[in-house]
């Protein structure tokens, strides 16, 4: 998920650390440089598809550096900062989020890590002002997921953190539902802030690791973005799952079957070498990895020929699909989109549950040579655009129908058969709406055209045309 | 959790004499019929007529959006007593089954006393609301404390505004009674919440004294609110305005449609047709809301509602692709006759999908949304508009595994194109989940199957092993199977016997091929494997591996652990070459020192290359070891290093050996 880095650049973050056992002076801000590295440093090493944006806060915000997967871009911006005046977090947090929400939508979850130094601020701006009579959120307010971490370069000991902890709680309560609030455990050092951002990174930044099997054939991968847990409520039910480490083929389908199903999120599949387990790129693992076949690779490239999916269950009654997919004509990689949960997820599927092997119909689905598709699963009902239903709320719709079936009768008796269906589509109609006083309307229209008839007419127009007076004008008393 | 109470909704129709009253409503219908007699009066609707209509196209919007779990009953009340026209039943729920029961209706009676009270088809609904509908029965066997909401919309007319105040305690009370029956029966579910919406109708041109109320608590079961209308197309607005309020509904107006004149088939005009979905497809447009006002404008269908406007993109091709879809959402047009709807949902139903695009008045266009239909189904699907968080993503052929260049990616395809799936006829006798035997299937056909062309002899020769391999994978074997079976492995004895080269482009194989005899060896072994591994599958599978086995052993060597002794023993003697050689032998594995010293005894002369041939090493014989042989078995063994590995991983306790024993089943 997207990283934004907001750094306090108030006067109080460059107070100086207390001195600890002859250890160099520090002040707040350089140790959040020290952590903000630590951080871009785990993210390079694990995360390197992660975008992170920079803004720097004091009593305004900055955006110094827009969303980005180029690191030494924020190191750099680091080394060049300001001091400004005093501590606004709630404008910080409002601009980091629309600047998530800005570049991503409100689909993709983003995640605002906060260093400040536990002081929240005096007079107008301040926290505690902000936050005053916001005690009821609203949905719009949260519906965006984001979290929040709030980094704080202070002592744990420090008396300002009574004040300002319990504002920082409401303050992340108010605007997500995730976040925490970070503090080192022991006095102030560039080893305690290291050690503080371990935690955090460990407890967000980790890739997720799973194994995909198709059978026999199995990769260890990497699901770039980690998949998020589902939390929804939905009709009837609560839905709480993550997805679960083994992802399981259960079959493949033609892309035009498929034919884009929505999706909650997508995620870069990335084989892992069962070497060395890790992603990074070092040179002497370079050469046996390479070489060693990998089955995402084949899978991948026959999905691609074949314009193919895979079907892939991700947990209890989840799933989603695997694919080739391009970003540009040239590089192509597998992909993951994981499906709202259930086994009907995608209703022109059917209930994925019931998909069975293709060994399992005495009849090929696919034709003998693939000339048919069994997809897509027909609901039972036609849609009323789909079955020629009457609504007669508008004129136009009553004299539309009207006029076909006069149409017809003008044409009798060679076009008999259309004339009573469009008769029998008006009659029936007429008669669900108790719409009587319409039947014997035409009675008196068909009596009309009976009388007008051309003398040299089919004497079977006027045999067929009194039949249809008859029965209309008894519609209404039968 | 939620439980809606738009999962229920009951439609009390009055079917007093009060609504066989006219509405006012007058129709021309002859006007465009082009006749030359005298023209006919226009016909008039009765009241009754115009709550009928309005009902059914509430009931049309929401069968066509929600066509399960969300239910509507509709219920027609007169002077006597009340009538149940649809019920909760799956079967019910249809506009066809409703245009069944009330054509079965007589009209309200004219000679009825006209006062009377609506309390009849109330106390039905309360009735009917109790009643567990089959998604509800279906939930009970989990959740005993289901919540039972739903909703009650009734049509009727009131002469003054006390008797609505009686009827709203009556109905509370009719709840609370209802409740106290429900507790006792098992088959009934106790009412947790009722919205009950009132809609007093009157005769165009004719306003009422009867004014809106909005909703008020009348009891913890019960809410009730009043809304006064007018009979005619004001009526069916109304319904429709509500359900767009009960569903969450939003409206979604298509411009810039081209459609051929009737008239003047050359030229072709814009039309605009509007249509209803789930509120879910704007949400994105609404929670970003930057350009909002510029597409929201008021509904052009005469609904005091506001629609997003968005631009008809005409389709380039029918294209196959992938879109980024965040959501698909089932639509109706708000005038689902008219000739613009019409055109545009049969183009749809016809396969053909269409972009909408944004138009925003700085001049910028985003497409954002996707109409198209599967099954029948029109749908509107939520495009990405955003920036995405996997742009310029990392080639497969960077990552690991990506520079392997013979992977079997056609026999995978088929593989896949043998593995596709297809909805079960009906999977409720069952005993094992479709998707279950799907998963079942594909481990059968994955037992043996080498990723890589140098890793397999036996599917690079498939076309002589027919049909065995894909026989071999099925759950059972047919007699007449086991006897193509059979051919099949009497076939590669018979081509043994010739002494003819086995069938594999050289190509194939990663470096130097070996020996004939050794391909021979290799290939029977590879079968064996392919067929031991189907062995426990029926007892004809087993039959199958006997014949294997009994037909290898006339052929080539016995079994595979003798022959593993013959290669220890030989190797040991000649190894008489100079150190160099050692070293060479060491880094090899057994099959690779055995392909060598099987090559130094026989030919001494690299055979690569000439593999196809056979007379050409032999005639080449009793040269010496050359360096250039040397090189390339040096070049050989590590080239098929990974063969070795490959066929030794049913032991090996490496890491390897993961791939081939039955996975674990995980903790979930």
């Amino acid at each position: 998920m997207p990283i934004v880095i907001v750094l306090d650049v108030s006067l109080s973050m460059s107070r100086p650390v207390p001195v600890v056992d002859g250890t160099p002076e520090f002040t707040r801000r350089q140790l959040a440089i020290v952590a903000i590295n630590t951080l871009l440093d785990h993210l390079e090493r694990h995360c390197r598809l992660e975008f992170v944006s920079f803004i720097i806060f004091s009593s305004l915000w900055e955006n110094k550096v827009s969303f980005t997967r180029d690191y030494d871009s924020i190191r750099s911006a680091l080394n060049d900062l300001q001091e400004f005046s005093k501590t606004c977090l709630s404008s910080a947090v409002a601009a980091a989020k629309s600047s998530l929400l800005e570049e991503f939508g409100i689909r993709t979850p983003g995640q605002v890590i906060i260093f400040t130094d536990g002081n929240v601020g005096v007079g107008s701006g301040s926290l505690k002002d902000d936050l005053q009579g916001l005690d009821m959120v609203t949905e719009s307010q949260r519906d965006f997921p984001c979290k929040i971490q709030i980094v704080c370069i202070s002592p744990p000991k420090d008396p300002a953190l009574e004040v300002s902890l319990p504002l920082y709680r409401k303050l992340i309560a108010l605007s997500t539902d995730h976040g925490d609030v970070y503090l080192p455990d022991s006095v102030l050092s560039v080893s305690s802030v290291k050690l503080l951002m371990e935690t955090l990174n460990v407890a967000h930044f980790n890739p997720f690791e799973a194994k995909l099997h198709c059978g026999h054939l199995s990769s260890s991968v990497n699901l770039h973005p980690a998949p998020e847990i589902y939390d929804k409520d939905h009709d009837f039910q609560h839905i709480k799952k993550g997805v679960s480490s083994k992802l399981n083929i259960c079959g493949f389908l033609d892309i035009s079957d498929i034919a884009s199903p929505p999706f909650i999120s997508k995620h870069l599949v990335l084989p892992v070498s069962s070497k060395s387990g890790l992603t990074d790129h070092s040179s002497d693992q370079e050469d046996s990895k390479d070489d060693e076949p990998a089955f995402t690779v084949l899978l991948h490239g026959s999905l691609k020929v074949e314009a193919m999916i895979a079907l892939v269950e991700i947990s209890e009654d989840w799933y989603g699909m695997m694919f080739s997919w391009a970003d540009s004509k040239k590089k192509s990689n597998l992909m993951l989109s994981i499906f709202e949960p259930g086994a009907k997820a995608i209703p022109w599927l059917g209930n994925m549950q019931h998909l069975a092997p293709m060994q399992d119909f005495t009849t090929p689905p696919y034709g003998e040579d693939s000339n048919k598709s069994p997809f897509p699963v027909r609901p039972s009902e036609r849609r009323s655009y789909a079955q020629n239903c009457v609504v007669w709320i508008k004129h136009s719709g009553l004299q539309a129908d009207i006029q076909k079936m006069l149409r017809n009768a003008r044409k009798l008796p060679e076009k008999q058969p259309h004339f009573y269906k469009e008769l029998n589509r008006v009659r029936r109609a007429a008669l669900s709406f108790g719409f009587y006083e319409l039947l014997e309307s035409a009675a008196q229209l068909l009596e009309r055209e009976c009388t007008q008839l051309p003398g040299n007419a089919h004497p079977d127009a006027a045999f067929q045309l009194t039949h249809a007076i008859t029965e209309c004008s008894q519609g209404g008393n039968s | 959790m939620v439980y809606p109470h738009s999962h229920k909704t009951v439609l009390v129709l009055d079917h007093t004499a009060v609504f066989s009253r006219p509405s006012q409503q007058m129709v021309d219908f002859d006007a465009v019929t082009k006749s030359r007699g005298i023209p006919l009066q226009p016909v008039g609707k009765s009241l009754w007529t115009c709550n009928v209509e309005a009902c059914m196209e509430f009931s049309r919007i929401i069968y066509d959006i929600f066509p399960t779990d969300r239910l509507i009953s509709l219920i027609a009340s007169n002077v006597h007593e009340a009538e149940c026209l649809t019920g909760w039943k799956t079967q019910e729920q249809s506009l066809q089954h409703q245009m069944t029961a009330l054509g079965s209706l007589p009209p309200p009676d004219i000679k009825e006393p006209a006062d009377t009270s609506i309390m009849h088809g109330l106390t039905k609904a309360i009735k009917m609301l109790c009643e567990a509908t089959p998604k509800q029965e279906e939930l009970l066997k989990t959740q005993p404390d289901l919540k039972n909401k739903g909703r009650i919309i009734c049509l009727t007319s009131f002469k003054s505004l006390d008797r609505i105040k009686v009827l709203e305690d009556a109905t509370d009370l009719a709840i609370r009674s209802h409740n106290q029956l429900a507790s006792s029966k098992p088959n009934l579910l106790p009412i947790e919440h009722c919205d009950l919406i009132l809609l007093h109708v009157d005769p165009i041109n004719q306003h009422g004294n009867i004014t809106a109320r909005s909703a008020v608590k009348i009891s913890p079961q019960l809410q009730s609110e009043l809304q006064p209308t007018l009979s005619g197309p004001h009526i069916a607005h109304k319904l429709v305005e509500l359900a767009i309020q009960h569903f969450d509904l939003a409206s979604t107006t298509i411009t810039g449609i081209p459609m051929k004149e009737e008239q003047n088939a050359s030229s072709s005009a814009n039309y605009d047709v509007e249509l209803l979905h789930s509120m879910e497809a704007h949400t994105e447009l609404f929670k970003t809301g930057g350009h909002l006002d510029e597409i929201v404008i008021p509904s052009k269908e005469g609904l005091r509602i506001q629609t997003i406007c968005l631009k008809w993109c005409t389709p380039k091709s029918i294209s196959s692709e992938l879109q980024q879809c965040h959501g698909a959402y089932r639509i109706t047009p708000v005038d689902v006759n008219s000739r613009p709807s019409s055109c545009l949902t049969n183009f749809l139903l016809n396969g053909r999908a269409v972009m909408l695009e944004q138009q925003r008045k700085s001049g910028s266009k985003v497409i954002s949304h996707m109409l198209s239909c599967h099954g029948g189904e029109i749908y509107i699907h939520v495009l990405g508009m955003f920036r995405s968080i996997l742009e310029d993503p990392p080639s497969i052929s960077e990552g690991c595994g990506g520079r392997v260049t013979d992977y079997r990616i056609k026999d995978f395809g088929e593989l896949m194109k043998e593995s596709r799936l297809a909805p079960a006829a009906d999977a409720s006798h069952l005993e094992e989940l479709p998707i279950e035997r799907a998963k079942g299937q594909l481990e059968r056909m994955t037992r043996h199957w080498p990723m890589v062309i140098g890793d397999t002899i036996i599917f690079n020769m498939l076309s002589h092993l027919d049909p065995l391999p894909s026989l071999i994978v099925n759950e059972s074997l047919s007699e007449d199977d086991v006897k193509d079976c059979r051919r099949a492995i009497l076939y590669l004895v018979d081509l043994e016997s010739r002494n003819e080269n086995l069938p594999i482009p050289n190509s194939g194989t990663r470096g130097k091929g070996p020996k004939r005899e050794e391909q021979y060896r290799q290939m029977w072994r590879e079968c064996e494997k392919l067929v031991r591994c189907h062995a426990n599958n029926s007892p004809q599978h087993a039959e199958v591996l006997e014949c294997l086995l009994h037909c290898k052993g006339s052929t080539g060597p016995p079994s595979p652990k003798s022959e593993v002794k013959t290669e220890n023993g030989s190797k040991d003697e000649e190894n008489t070459y100079d150190q160099s050689m050692k070293t060479l032998e060491r880094q090899m594995t057994e099959r690779e020192k055995k392909d060598f010293n099987t090559i130094k005894k026989e030919t001494d002369s690299p055979p690569v290359k000439k593999i196809k041939s056979e007379v050409i090493p032999r005639a080449s014989a009793g040269s010496p070891e050359s360096v250039l042989s040397i090189w390339m078995n040096k070049m050989a063994a590590k080239c098929s290093k990974r063969h070795a590995e490959f066929s030794g991983r049913i032991d090996s306790k490496g890491s390897k050996a993961e791939l081939y024993k039955n996975p674990k089943p995980e903790p979930m």
